[in-house]
């Protein structure tokens, strides 16, 4: 079963704006997809009707073989924005239970989760703190532990290091892919960047604007996901091909 | 320390200058009262301005907890159906520009004259503008991607009040209230210079002034700015203990 199927998708906004024409894409269970092209090809909108946040108007959209809306109601996925979106009044393990108490989930399994996903960020110290009190790159760290812990087959984001400097962001890249590995689950990522998709991928979803339509699906094998693998000409092959693809 | 000692020493100084030109100018007394004569008064007096201002503080109390907890609850209505809202804005803001205090006399005479419900009533409505106001405000404001994350966790239209809304207007209902609690001691005691039961910091002023007793009059003014310098300070630190977060993001 895959993760996520859309078949015959398009979004019209009541703007009249075609925003997704024709659009089919299946990613596979543990399948790490990015979807890359110029700003109003409507990742953001596929994304979107993929989390249930928005309907397509014509078109089918599952998650692990139910309806995009019953799966947002089980809470199939996590979902992390370009702005971490934490609750500034909350603590950051507060944060991170968020989910969890809403799926009404006991007060000590709630901690114990919690801490368990802080850990696996790398913020287990930083759980009694306050988001203000974070730099951007630990709060979209939180973000992603939030999103990780009902521990859902698939993750959904969009432009999650977007805003981030880019050492930070090469290393959140790095700690995603492992934490990805992991935990075994499938993610479909929104990204402007061409070597952020290429680094992350198993596969890059090249999408072209008015309307916006899947032009291309390029596989990405590289020796090995961290510095090295960054260096190989593999990855610099695979950067020039995304590129021509998003030329057209 | 240091934040305190240049207000202070300006405040030091200002009575001061205020005793010099009431000494040296030879300013009759029923003008202005020099600062060591209130002072007089103030000691000789403490007990009545005491009792005064427990009076006119519980007033101002109940008319203060009693306006803010209906501002909240129309703000909270008010922001969840549009058209409410809608209507109930301009209107507020119309009826905040009316002297509410002028409904004093008023109020008066619909209740028994050992009442003190009309003074309550006076100040709970002064309070509840700038309450509503600002919490409506507040909860309009809603980050749109808190939003998004709230219907990703299928949250309902409660849960979503409780946990997002409510927390996320604190800091503008805390602006109201910072507003109210100093308007709150100002409704009780100057509700009662119309009458009704008289036994508050308001009559007391009205009374010494009558018989032409100035320092005395003054002296519980004194009581009346100390009652509400007290009020507005309660609320800030009831903000700081309400709000962690702004706190810890200060230190």
């Amino acid at each position: 079963m895959s993760a996520v199927d859309i078949s015959g998708v398009s979004k019209v906004f009541n703007t009249g704006t075609q925003a997704l024409s024709d659009v089919d894409l299946t990613v596979g269970d543990g399948e790490f997809v990015s979807l890359i092209g110029p700003s109003g090809c409507g990742k953001s909108t596929l994304l979107r009707l993929i989390a249930d946040l928005i309907e397509p108007s014509t078109g089918t959209v599952t998650v692990a073989g139910k309806p995009a809306g019953q799966a947002r109601r089980e809470q199939a996925y996590g979902l992390a924005f370009q702005q971490a979106g934490l609750f500034e009044w909350r603590t950051v393990r507060k944060n991170v239970e968020l989910p969890l108490e809403l799926r009404g989930i006991g007060k000590a399994e709630r901690k114990a989760r919690a801490e368990e996903m802080l850990t696996l960020v790398g913020l287990a110290d930083f759980a009694g703190h306050y988001p203000g009190q974070l730099s951007g790159g630990m709060q979209q760290r939180v973000a992603i532990a939030r999103a990780l812990a009902v521990q859902p087959p698939l993750l959904l984001m969009d432009e999650p290091f977007g805003a981030l400097d880019e050492m930070t962001r090469e290393r959140l890249q790095s700690e995603l892919l492992s934490i990805c590995a992991k935990t075994g689950t499938s993610t479909v990522f929104v990204t402007h960047s061409i070597s952020e998709a290429v680094f992350l991928s198993d596969r890059v979803v090249v999408m072209s604007a008015r309307p916006g339509r899947i032009t291309a699906s390029i596989e990405v094998e590289l020796p090995s996901r961290d510095d090295a693998g960054r260096q190989s000409p593999a990855f610099f092959d695979k950067i020039t091909e995304v590129r021509k693809a998003l030329r057209g | 320390m240091r934040r305190l000692l240049p207000p202070l020493i300006t405040g030091i100084l200002a009575l001061i200058l205020w005793e010099l030109f009431v000494k040296l100018g030879r300013v009759a007394p029923f003008i202005l009262p020099a600062p060591s004569a209130i002072g007089a008064q103030l000691a000789e007096q403490r007990g009545n301005v005491w009792d005064a201002a427990l009076a006119s503080g519980a007033n101002a109390l109940i008319g203060l907890i009693a306006g803010t907890v209906a501002a909240i609850l129309a703000a909270l209505a008010a922001s969840r159906f549009t058209a409410l809202g809608e209507v109930s804005v301009p209107f507020a803001a119309l009826v905040n520009a009316l002297p509410i205090i002028a409904l004093a006399p008023v109020l008066n005479n619909m209740f028994e004259s050992t009442s003190s419900i009309p003074r309550r009533l006076v100040t709970a409505i002064v309070v509840f503008f700038p309450v509503f106001l600002n919490t409506l405000r507040g909860l309009r404001e809603i980050d749109p991607t808190h939003q998004e994350l709230m219907r990703t966790y299928a949250a309902s239209g409660w849960t979503f009040a409780v946990k997002v809304r409510l927390p996320g207007a604190l800091s503008h209902l805390f602006t109201g209230l910072r507003q109210a609690s100093s308007l709150a001691v100002i409704a009780a005691v100057v509700a009662e210079y119309f009458g009704g039961l008289q036994d508050g910091l308001g009559s007391r002023i009205t009374s010494a002034a009558a018989f032409t007793a100035y320092p005395r009059a003054w002296a519980f003014v004194v009581g009346a700015c100390l009652l509400g310098l007290t009020f507005y300070l309660v609320t800030l630190l009831l903000e700081r203990l309400t709000m962690p977060w702004k706190r810890s993001l200060i230190s």
